[in-house]
Order: C-alpha cells, then sequence, then structure tokens
C-alpha cells in the first residue's frame, strides 16, 4: 500500500504551499472547481470514506444531508482531538496543512458552504501557528477569498483556537463555543446539516476526514473505495501509545491485523511483558484483551467484538500495570471533562470515580463492583450526548473482563487498610432490591 | 405572523389511543390523554426542550435507544411506551442520580410539600439510594439578591433558572460556572441578580433552591391556601394567586393566563403585596383636626365627608387608576347626577373627545395582547413597555425571539426593547404628538411629514426609514402607544392622527393587527369607559356639557372655582406631574376628601378626612385591560377592622349627604349595575368574567359601542424647542416609583431618590459621573449615564416620593451637579 495521508510526509518544508504545490498540490481543488458539485458529492459518497473522528459516519451521505438553496452554509474541521491516545490529526495539521486546506475548501465547494471554520484546541499551539501560516499563503495565492480561481465560489477560512474542555470536540459542543457561548452539547436533532452553527446548515467534520478529500478527488471515488475492506474503505491512521515500543502514528489500510499494528508496526511491549488489554480507538472504547489481537482492525470487526474504532488510537496496556489504576485514571479524566448538563453524565461519572477511590485505597467491597457495573448500565444511552458512554463502556469493560483482579485489588488493598476480609458474595445475586 | 395552523394527529402511548396536535412534544401530548411523563428541565414557557436531566426517557417503536418525550415531537401513528421495565429501570436511574448529591432536608426545606423532585422522586423512584460517598458541599444559603436566597445544594442543575434569565427576560445576568458535578448557578460577576422580572425563577424553581426571601420559613404548604384575582398594580394586570395564611397575604404566585401574562409576573407584582400588611399603611378613618389628621370614627368622618354636598356644583374628582369600574361608576353618578358636576377626570394629560375615545375604542382596531407575540411587526409609540406595563416587555422579546417580529420604537426616552429593535427612531420628550403626525404624513405620502418631524426633534430621514419599515414588514402590525402620546392639547389631533395610520396600514381589516393603547393607571381604559373622564359618560357616551379635566380641576380649585375635591385612590401631589399646582389646589379646597393606603405630606397636611383605602388582595370588583379584557379582582382577605370598600363609603356619603341611593355599592349587584351602565359591557356577570376575563369586543353586546369621531378642537403640537446648550426634560415613571414598593419591607431597597438620564457627552460637558448627585429644574436626583439617552435631553424619574413638581416635557432645563 502507499501512503496517501502520509505520502512524503515529512518532505522538508511541505508546510509551504510552494513545496505542497510543487508536487501537485491544489490540483484537485482546480479539477474540482470546474465539475459540477452534485457529481462531487458522487464522489465522496462512492469512496465509501467513513468519518475519522470516531463516530464513523459516511461523509458523502453527510455532506448530500446539507440543503441546497441560497442562505448562509458553515463548513466546520473539528481539530480539538482531545480523545486521550489520539495525536494523528497534530501530525496532519503541523506538517502538511495545505493538504487540510485544500480538503475544506473542496468541501466547502460541494456543499455550497460560504464560511469555513477550524475549530483547534488551545494546547495546540505549534500546529495552530502552521495552520495561520498556511491558511495565509493560501489566502495569498488566491485558493482563499472572493472568487477563487476565477469560479464564482468564494470562501473564507477562519482559525479558532479553543479553550481546552474535551466536550468541545463532541460537535455540538463546538459549535457552541464556536459561537461564544458555554461549550455545551444540543439536542439532537435537529442536526448539524440542518442547523448547526448559527443555526446555518454546518458540514462539521474531522481533520483526517478533510485531509482525505484531495486523494478522493485525484484518484476518484472506486478508486479510493478499493482501499480497505468492504464497510471500512480506504487507509487509517492509527496513534498508537501505552506499553510498546514504538510509539507513535501509522498509515494503514483498513483490514489490516491489528497484531500486525501493535507487534508489527509499534513493535509490542518490551520484551518480557505481555498485552494485558488495549483500547482499540480511543480511551472512550470499551476495552479489547490479548486474545482479540488477530481481529481485523476495521470499523464492523471492531464493532462484533463489542469495541470500536473510533478515532483510531489504540492504547496497549501491558501486565506490568493495574486495571484499578488504569479505571480510576480513565474515569477520573471524564468526570473531569463532564459539561454537567445532563444528570447521568454529571452525576454518573462523579460516583463512578468516587467508587474506584474507595476501591483502590482498600475501602470498598466487591458489593461496590456490581454498584460500578450497575451505574454504568444506568448511564449508557441515557444521556445528551456520549461523553457519559465514553466513561461507563470502557470502565464497564475492565469491571467485567477483569473482575477477578478488581476482587483481588479489594482483598488486598483491604488487608493493607486494616480493614480484614469481606464476607463473600455471591456475584449472580444482585447486591440490593426491593422486597 | 399568523398563528401556526394545527393539525390532529393520533399516536398511542401504553396501548391508548391519544389524539393531539402534530408536532407537539410527546411530554404535552402524553398529558392530554392523562399519562403523566416525569419531567424536570422541560419548561415550554422557557422555549425549546434541552433534554438535559433526562427524567422524561420513554421507549419508542422504531427507534433504539430511549427518548426523551420532552424533545421528541409527536407524528402520526407513532407508538410509545412509558411504562416498561426498560423505562421505569431508567427512571429510577434518574431519580437515583438526581438524589445523589441533594441533601433531602426536605423537613427544614420551604419547598417541602409542593416540591416536584419529593413528587416525582416518589413516584418513580427506588426509594433507596446506593449512595455511600460523601455529598457535595456548598456554603448555603446565599442571598442570590435582596428577594432571592440560593442553596446550591438542593439545585438540580435544570438550567431553568439560566434559561429564564437568558432567554426570557434576556437581562443575561444568571450563568452556570464550573463544569461537571462541581457546576452552581451564579450570577456573571457575582453581582446580586437584580432585575424587573427576577422573581419568576423561584417559581421556575423545580426544588427548594431558589426561594423567597419574604417567604423563608413564613409557612407550610398544608398551612396555606390559594386565592386567585388579579394584581391591580400597573395595567398590565397579571392573573395571580395570593397565597394566604391566617387572613394574611404572604406570597404572590403567576396564575398563567395566555391572554394576559403568559405565566410571568414582575417583581413589583410578586413582592409589593407586603404593602397591604405594611405598618405605614393607613388602616382607620382620619380627619382634620385643627393642623393635623387624627383617627376618628366612621360616622364622624362620613358626616365630615358627606359636607361635600354643601358645594354643589363646585366638587371636583380625580379618580386614581386602582380604582375599580364599580366605584368609579359610583362616583360618576352621584357627580354628575346629584351634585352638578361633570369635573371628574381619570387622566393626567388632558381630555380627548368622546368621539375620539369611542373611535379609539372601535373593536376592528383593538389590538390583544397575544397579538405582540404572533404579530410581524410591533411598533412602540413612546412607551417603554418594561416601566408602564412591564410583563408586555416579556411578550415582545418572545414574539421577537421565537417568531422573528420585527420591533420598531419610536420615543422620546430609549425604551429597554430597543436592543431587540430593527430601527429605534428618538423624538424630543413631549413631541410624541408631532411624531404621531410625522409618522402619519410619511404613510400619506403628505408632504408634512420633514415639518412634523423637524418639529418633533427628530431626523426626517429615520422618520421615513421607519415608515418604509412599517409598509414593507407585512399585514399584522401592532401599534402599542402611550398615554403620553395623547397628553396636552395636541392630544386630539395625535389621536386622529393615530387613526389615519390605523386606516392606512389596515389594522382594522385583519385579526392579529390594531393599536394597543397603555394607560398610566391600572384600569384607565374601564374608568375611561364608565364614564371618569370629564368629556364621556358611561359607554362613552356624549355630554350635553363637558366637565374639566384633571388639570383644569387643579387650576379651578387654585382659583376658588372648585371648592371640594374629591381623590379616590390616588394622590395627584405624587402621581401629578404639577405638583405645585396640586399642592396649591388641595391648600385652597374647603374640602379635600381621599381614599388612601398613604399619603404624601402635603396630602396629610391640607386633607379634610381621608378614607382607609382597600388593599388588591382585600378589594372586589372589575376591572378592565388595555386589550379590553373585563377582569375580576377577588377578595382574598379580610380587611383589617376599619378599612371598608370605597364603594359602600361613596354610597354613605351620597345617603347621608345628599338623601340619594346610589343603588348597589359593592359585589355582584355593583358589576351588574356597570353592565346596565355601559352599553357595550351589556349582561356581563361575574360568572361570565370568571377567573380568566372576558374582551367585551368578542361578545354580541360589542356591537352597541356608537361609532365615533374626533370632535375636539385640534390643535397643532409646539415644535420642540431647540435644546442649544440647556437640556430638554422628559420624565417617566419607573415600574419601581410606586408607594407599595416603598412601604413594602423586600422592596425598600429598590425606592430612592429619583434617577435622571443623561447621554455621555452631556455628563461630560456638565462634569457628572454616574451616581452622582444632581439638580435638575431644582429637583435633587441621581445622575445614571445612559449611552442611547440622545445628547440635548435629560430624562428624569417621576412618581417617587419626595419628588418635587417639574416643568412640562420638552421644556428647557438647566442640570446642575451638586
Amino acid at each position: 500500500m502507499s501512503a496517501i495521508l502520509f505520502d512524503r510526509i515529512d518532505e522538508p518544508g511541505l508546510a509551504d504551499i510552494s513545496v505542497y504545490e510543487k508536487r501537485g498540490g491544489y490540483e484537485a481543488l482546480r479539477n474540482a472547481l470546474k465539475q459540477p458539485r452534485e457529481g462531487l458529492v458522487e464522489e465522496l459518497k462512492s469512496s465509501g470514506l467513513r468519518g475519522r473522528g470516531g463516530a464513523g459516519f459516511p461523509l458523502g451521505m453527510k455532506a448530500s444531508f446539507i440543503p441546497g438553496g441560497d442562505m448562509d452554509k458553515y463548513l466546520v474541521c473539528n481539530a480539538d482531538e482531545s480523545e486521550p491516545g489520539t495525536f494523528k490529526d497534530r501530525e496532519l495539521m503541523q506538517k502538511n496543512p495545505h493538504q487540510l486546506i485544500e480538503g475544506m475548501i473542496i468541501a466547502a465547494y460541494i456543499v455550497g458552504a460560504n464560511r469555513s471554520f477550524i475549530y483547534i484546541r488551545g494546547e495546540y499551539e505549534l500546529p495552530a501557528d502552521v495552520l495561520d501560516e498556511a491558511i495565509a499563503q493560501a489566502k495569498a495565492a488566491g485558493f482563499l477569498g472572493e472568487n477563487i480561481l476565477g469560479s464564482d465560489f468564494s470562501i473564507d477560512l477562519v482559525l479558532h483556537r479553543g479553550a481546552g474542555a474535551y466536550i468541545c470536540g463532541e460537535e455540538t459542543g463546538l459549535l457552541d463555543s464556536l459561537e461564544g457561548k458555554r461549550g455545551n452539547p444540543r439536542l439532537k436533532p435537529p442536526f448539524p446539516a440542518n442547523q448547526g452553527l448559527f443555526q446555518g446548515p454546518t458540514l462539521i467534520n474531522n481533520v483526517e476526514t478533510l485531509s482525505t478529500i484531495p486523494a478522493i478527488i485525484k484518484m476518484g471515488g472506486a478508486e479510493y473505495a478499493k482501499l480497505g475492506v468492504e464497510n471500512s474503505a480506504g487507509t487509517k491512521l492509527v496513534s498508537v501509545s501505552g506499553n510498546v515500543q514504538r510509539p507513535g502514528n501509522y498509515e494503514i489500510e483498513l483490514g489490516m491485523k491489528s497484531r500486525d499494528i501493535i507487534y508489527g508496526l509499534a513493535g509490542g511491549p518490551e520484551p518480557g511483558r505481555e498485552v494485558k488489554f488495549w483500547f482499540p480507538g480511543g480511551s472512550s472504547s470499551p476495552v479489547l484483551t490479548a486474545a482479540d489481537l488477530d481481529l481485523p482492525y476495521d470499523f464492523d470487526s471492531l464493532a462484533k467484538a463489542q469495541s470500536m474504532l473510533g478515532s483510531g488510537a489504540i492504547i496497549v496496556v501491558d501486565d506490568s500495570n493495574s486495571v484499578v489504576d488504569v479505571a480510576v485514571k480513565l474515569a477520573s479524566f471524564y468526570k473531569h471533562e463532564s459539561c454537567g448538563k445532563c444528570t447521568p453524565c454529571r452525576e454518573g461519572t462523579s460516583w463512578t470515580v468516587k467508587m474506584l477511590q474507595r476501591i483502590q485505597a482498600g475501602e470498598a467491597t466487591p458489593m461496590d463492583l456490581d454498584i460500578i457495573a450497575s451505574v454504568q448500565e444506568q448511564i449508557i444511552g441515557n444521556c445528551l450526548c456520549v461523553l457519559g458512554d465514553a466513561m461507563a463502556m470502557p470502565v464497564s469493560s475492565m469491571v467485567n473482563k477483569f473482575r477477578g483482579e478488581f476482587e483481588e485489588h479489594i482483598e488486598k488493598a483491604r488487608e493493607a487498610a486494616g480493614l480484614g476480609l469481606t464476607p463473600p458474595v455471591t456475584p449472580d445475586e444482585p447486591v440490593l432490591t426491593l422486597n | 405572523m399568523p398563528r401556526p395552523e394545527e393539525n390532529i394527529i393520533t399516536l398511542t402511548v401504553d396501548g391508548r389511543d391519544i389524539q393531539a396536535v402534530d408536532g407537539a412534544m410527546l411530554v404535552d401530548a402524553a398529558a392530554g390523554g392523562d399519562i403523566e411523563i416525569p419531567v424536570f428541565c422541560y419548561e415550554p414557557k422557557l422555549g425549546g426542550p434541552v433534554g438535559a436531566c433526562r427524567m422524561c426517557l420513554v421507549e419508542i417503536e422504531g427507534i433504539p435507544k430511549l427518548q426523551t418525550a420532552c424533545s421528541t415531537p409527536v407524528k402520526d401513528g407513532m407508538v410509545v411506551h412509558t411504562q416498561t421495565d426498560r423505562v421505569k429501570e431508567a427512571q429510577n436511574s434518574v431519580v437515583e442520580f438526581i438524589l445523589l448529591n441533594h441533601p433531602l432536608d426536605c423537613p427544614v426545606c420551604d419547598k417541602g410539600g409542593e416540591c416536584p423532585l419529593q413528587d416525582v422522586s416518589f413516584g418513580y423512584g427506588r426509594g433507596v439510594s446506593r449512595f455511600t460517598e460523601p455529598k457535595r458541599h456548598f456554603v448555603k444559603p446565599l442571598a442570590l439578591s435582596p428577594l432571592i436566597a440560593i442553596d446550591r445544594e438542593r439545585c438540580i442543575l435544570c438550567y431553568r433558572c439560566v434559561r429564564f434569565s437568558q432567554e426570557i427576560s434576556e437581562d443575561h445576568q444568571l450563568v452556570l460556572l464550573e463544569r461537571g458535578a462541581a457546576t452552581f448557578v451564579s450570577t456573571f460577576d457575582g453581582h446580586p441578580y437584580v432585575a424587573p422580572f427576577s422573581g419568576n425563577i423561584i417559581e421556575l424553581c423545580p426544588v427548594g433552591a431558589l426561594t423567597s426571601r419574604a417567604y423563608r420559613f413564613r409557612a407550610r404548604p398544608w398551612d396555606i391556601e390559594g386565592s386567585g384575582t388579579v394584581c391591580n398594580l400597573c395595567p398590565a394586570q397579571c392573573n395571580v394567586t395570593l397565597t394566604v395564611r391566617d387572613d394574611r397575604v404572604l406570597r404572590v404566585l403567576a396564575r398563567d393566563n395566555e391572554g394576559v401574562d403568559d405565566g410571568w409576573l414582575c417583581d413589583k407584582g410578586r413582592f409589593a403585596y407586603q404593602a397591604t400588611h405594611s405598618d405605614e399603611r393607613i388602616t382607620q378613618p382620619l380627619v382634620r383636626d385643627g393642623d393635623r389628621l387624627r383617627p376618628a370614627t366612621w360616622e364622624r368622618a362620613i358626616q365630615v365627608a358627606s359636607g361635600v354636598a354643601r358645594h354643589d356644583g363646585a366638587v371636583g374628582a380625580i379618580v386614581g387608576g386602582e380604582t375599580t369600574n364599580e366605584e368609579a361608576l359610583l362616583l360618576g353618578n352621584y357627580l354628575r347626577n346629584t351634585l352638578g358636576s361633570n369635573d371628574i377626570d381619570s387622566r393626567d394629560g388632558g381630555a380627548l373627545s368622546a368621539g375620539l375615545l369611542r373611535a379609539l375604542a372601535d373593536p376592528k382596531i383593538q389590538a390583544t395582547v397575544p397579538d405582540l407575540e404572533y404579530a410581524h411587526t410591533v411598533l412602540l409609540l413612546d412607551v417603554d413597555p418594561v416601566d408602564d406595563a412591564p410583563v408586555l416587555d416579556l411578550r415582545i422579546r418572545k414574539g421577537a425571539r421565537r417568531n422573528d417580529m420585527q420591533v420598531l420604537v419610536a420615543s422620546s426616552r430609549p425604551t429597554a426593547l430597543d436592543p431587540r429593535a430593527a430601527q429605534a427612531v428618538r423624538h424630543a420628550p413631549g413631541s410624541a404628538a408631532s411624531m404621531v403626525l410625522a409618522l402619519d404624513a410619511a404613510l400619506n405620502g403628505d408632504g408634512a411629514a420633514g415639518t412634523h418631524a423637524a418639529n418633533a426633534g427628530a431626523d426626517g430621514a429615520e422618520v421615513r426609514a421607519l415608515v418604509e419599515a412599517l409598509e414593507q414588514s407585512g399585514e399584522d402590525i401592532v401599534i402599542v402607544v402611550g398615554e403620553r402620546v395623547t397628553d396636552g392639547p395636541a392630544g386630539e389631533a395625535a389621536g386622529q392622527a393615530l387613526l389615519r395610520i390605523a386606516a392606512k396600514l389596515g389594522l382594522g381589516e385583519r385579526d392579529g393587527a390594531g393599536i394597543l393603547e397603555i394607560p398610566r393607571g391600572t384600569n384607565g381604559r374601564g374608568l375611561r369607559e364608565v364614564g371618569a373622564v370629564p368629556t364621556a359618560g358611561p359607554g362613552l357616551a356624549d355630554l350635553a356639557t363637558a366637565g374639566r379635566s384633571s388639570t383644569e380641576i387643579a387650576t379651578a380649585a387654585a382659583a376658588g372655582d372648585i371648592t371640594a375635591l374629591w381623590l379616590v385612590h390616588t394622590d395627584p401631589v405624587r402621581d401629578s406631574q404639577n405638583k405645585d399646582l396640586w399642592i396649591k389646589a388641595i391648600a385652597k379646597a374647603g374640602l379635600v376628601i381621599a381614599h388612601a393606603s398613604t399619603l404624601s405630606p402635603e396630602l396629610a397636611e391640607h386633607a379634610n378626612v381621608v378614607f382607609p383605602a382597600e388593599s388588591g388582595a382585600e378589594r372586589e370588583g372589575t376591572i378592565t385591560h388595555p386589550d379590553g379584557r373585563v377582569q375580576r379582582l377577588r377578595k382574598a382577605i379580610g380587611a383589617p377592622e376599619q378599612v371598608k370598600p370605597a364603594g359602600a363609603v361613596i354610597a354613605r356619603i351620597a345617603e347621608i349627604g345628599s338623601s340619594v341611593d346610589l343603588g348597589a355599592s359593592v359585589g355582584p349587584a355593583a358589576t351588574e349595575a356597570v353592565a346596565r351602565a355601559v352599553p357595550f359591557y351589556e349582561h356581563l356577570t361575574a360568572e361570565e368574567i370568571g377567573g380568566r376575563g372576558i374582551r367585551w369586543q368578542e361578545r354580541e353586546a360589542a356591537a352597541n359601542l356608537q361609532p365615533g369621531s374626533s370632535t375636539g378642537e385640534t390643535v397643532a403640537p409646539q415644535p420642540a424647542a431647540s435644546p442649544n446648550g440647556a437640556l430638554r426634560l422628559g420624565t417617566f415613571r419607573s415600574i419601581w416609583a410606586s408607594p407599595e414598593v416603598e412601604i413594602s419591607p423586600a422592596l425598600k431597597f429598590l425606592s430612592r431618590t429619583p434617577s435622571a438620564e443623561l447621554s455621555p457627552e452631556d455628563a461630560q460637558r456638565l462634569g457628572v459621573t454616574n451616581g452622582n448627585s444632581v439638580e435638575v429644574a431644582g429637583v435633587s436626583a441621581t445622575a445614571r449615564i445612559r449611552s442611547d439617552v440622545p445628547t440635548g435631553n435629560v430624562f428624569i424619574e417621576s412618581g417617587v416620593a419626595g419628588g418635587a413638581s417639574l416643568p412640562a416635557d420638552g421644556e428647557l432645563v438647566e442640570v446642575k451637579p451638586r
């Protein structure tokens, strides 16, 4: 497979427009502007590209939801990359900003947007500086602004730096934040395609998704769809981190065996260590174990294994770590980032952390594990947005898959805390019932 | 915008077929079929649903996840389950989550017993909690404002209060700080939440987090009864429920009436009930004894007052806005039929001809309150709803926010709705008549538009742009007119111009269009219709000879031509702009009778007999809303022993003084007398008025209103003075300028010296900064610098205790720093 997004990514000076143009940059845009919009939507559809931000919604379909007609329409690039373990967009923006800009201009042309924004997380200072420079270059070169390349299409691009909240990576929370409000998720429907930024139709997509568009236009949707496997077309950037010897971003063809990514590309854990469990799609995906390493890395296979591909961030945890510590760390992150708008997430994340901390400190009983598991069930599917699920799903999977280790920890930690052994509990019987 | 059409569909909830309006939210549709779905954050009055509390999760066939019923519009054929194990499990979970950090201090909480959180926990919760961790703690309670206490531990973060502040009153003061489980409600910068409508958040709060400081720990729900009546403190006439314990009013709650108040109250209406039980209220008859008023027996007081009969032909009466239709009719009858005087008035700005009054009352051009929400355009003519009829401010904001209604303003003083207005045109204070003439001329293509605009001190181009906006704004136009538009000698001309504008815009041809005149007094419209004006008898009938208007009465009294003054529920020394003239009048008159709860020092010095007035909670009778809705004041509590209904007092004076029987003075019989006297109120009974009132225009008897046209003398308005270094004076009566505010302990923090609003440029020129003491035409005031005030003008608050006499609006005054 030849790289698409990471094609000669380390070429010196690639962030400069002259280097980017020399390798054929902005040609896709020139081509696209000569074609009718309807045809281009079809290209996106036939490419089979699914959104790379986490939800995996087909890009072509999303673009086709944007209504026609003369009104203010918006294109927003979600560059708030805040899912723990995910760092692919940073590299894309920092090393090849024009690829993203070109993708955005084409996307804006396709859906008829007249204003576009990149919402970048505040911590990404270097990528933001690089983008600022690149946007200025694109403007000077006439790729942004009025009547682009002599066509009747005009588009402006504004880079907006976020102030540091995970919830602003949720698309509607991002839109509220971009409007200058407190970044809280909105009710859906209405979806952004109908009522998004400033109530106007809005196409909102991830950096990686938009960066892929020039390649799709160049090679044609059908050709792009030949990459990957059924329902998971194309290549994907995976950010591998945790207990591996070569952490980093890798571009893979979807459907590659997970073991080949973790061991082949990233080198696997240090010698003498085994993979204990791994997050296949960022910290919010339910964990998989060593037994799942032969799964093909694509949307459907991971979903079948009760997890998800998410943002494509693989976090590997080896047997030197305690699952309890990982659970506490992870739940604390989501508790800290919960916006507080809806009840199950606000209260559930905070309660879960309190219980896990008690387990860690040796003040819990195995009964608390049942309550933790039940609380996660009460959160999943009942929240306004997916932040609550993002904690509940991995915590639930850890408690279920490593219950023995949790119980062992509880016993040992209780002894260490001088609280003695706990009475036996039958796991099949619910701990508290009425009647 | 025309009201949306309603399409009825059928859906199935828990196996039962339910009819509902297409697109209604599932919660409401289910409620219509007697199926309760629990909610906390959902409150349709606050706008669209937010889906935050997750209490209303239900199962909808065809959708895998549970859905929030508050945010799901119903569709034909939808099948919903609210009783399945899955739904119950979700409800149990949400209740458990909500109670995690709630202190459960119900036994000491004011909300206990009338608390939605208690009800929902009982109905939909598990009954036990598995939570053993420490709860979240806050310092509590804190004063969110002098009126409201906040207990953040009890808060369940439903956002209702914040949404009210952001999207209903649009004062943008309340916000959420921090996030996640640490989120709390606060003001942006920690300032007290002081705003005209702040008290509504107490009623919106579904838990005991926001409580009224005036009501805190005064009663439990099982100690109290609710009594429905109408607030009589301003022309908005909001419907209220008074909370009564042991014959004392302890609280005022909104009694949602879509046709009047949309379920909101202003803080004056909510807290000024305290005036009823204030020590400063007059609660016994007072009779002059040498240089002071002394408590007297009723017999003695009636005897003194009945001396009015000896002033035959020289009696003048001023009827205040709080007077009921029944009281005003009795007094008018006695004056006209027995005492030989037509000198009765309820307006401060001069008389309009009976024909003009009838033409303006034409049901065809009458706008209603809901029209303010659905019109294409609302034009405000020299009126600021937030001060003149507060709750209408919220209604206009609602229309602008939800229905994209266009708001246009033509006023002298900047209004609170200016930020919402597509255009706001300023004219000189006191020049509203010229402004109306300019609008009329511009609409009708008359070349005089420019001259009139110049006379009004307005920019001609701005006036033309306003008229253009009016012409292009769609058919449903509502013109809200302040009473000051028809003030003064040019009032008749302004009224005629108003009618021409209505005709040109076709307001009479459309249901959703029309004129809504906001009188100064609560019952201004009713008083006019029962004949408490010098030019018209009951039913706006022509009189053989017109009487004197209020200013003419004062002038005549000061000159000795009128020797007896009868002041019903008004203290002209306070309420009239002509304070000095009125002081002379009451000093000169041989007999001054007052019905009052409080007295200005001057009236206390000169009144001969003072009858204690019933408070709103004690009074019975009817009042008429500015849009023609006749409403009932109902007695919620007994009056203090020595307080009697003003109607009974008037009837007794007539009986003792003139041996005349005026007929029924109180109760349903008195209302029937009003219905007999006013042809277009024919057969109106207390039963028909009921709890929600009825607009007389919507009854058959409305046809009994005789057509009319202006017969008064048309006087051209004076051109506005050019400031030329001095400042033009404008007056306004703020929502807080009333004796009830001053004597209610909870509201005392709002009473103050009059404020003088200046433009930043003038303030700088005069060396005045915000909050400085200034002297305006000899009156001391506190300078308020307001950027929207046009240079060359100063606006001073009237109706404040201790205020001094002011020149007429539009006159030039000097402002001096003190």
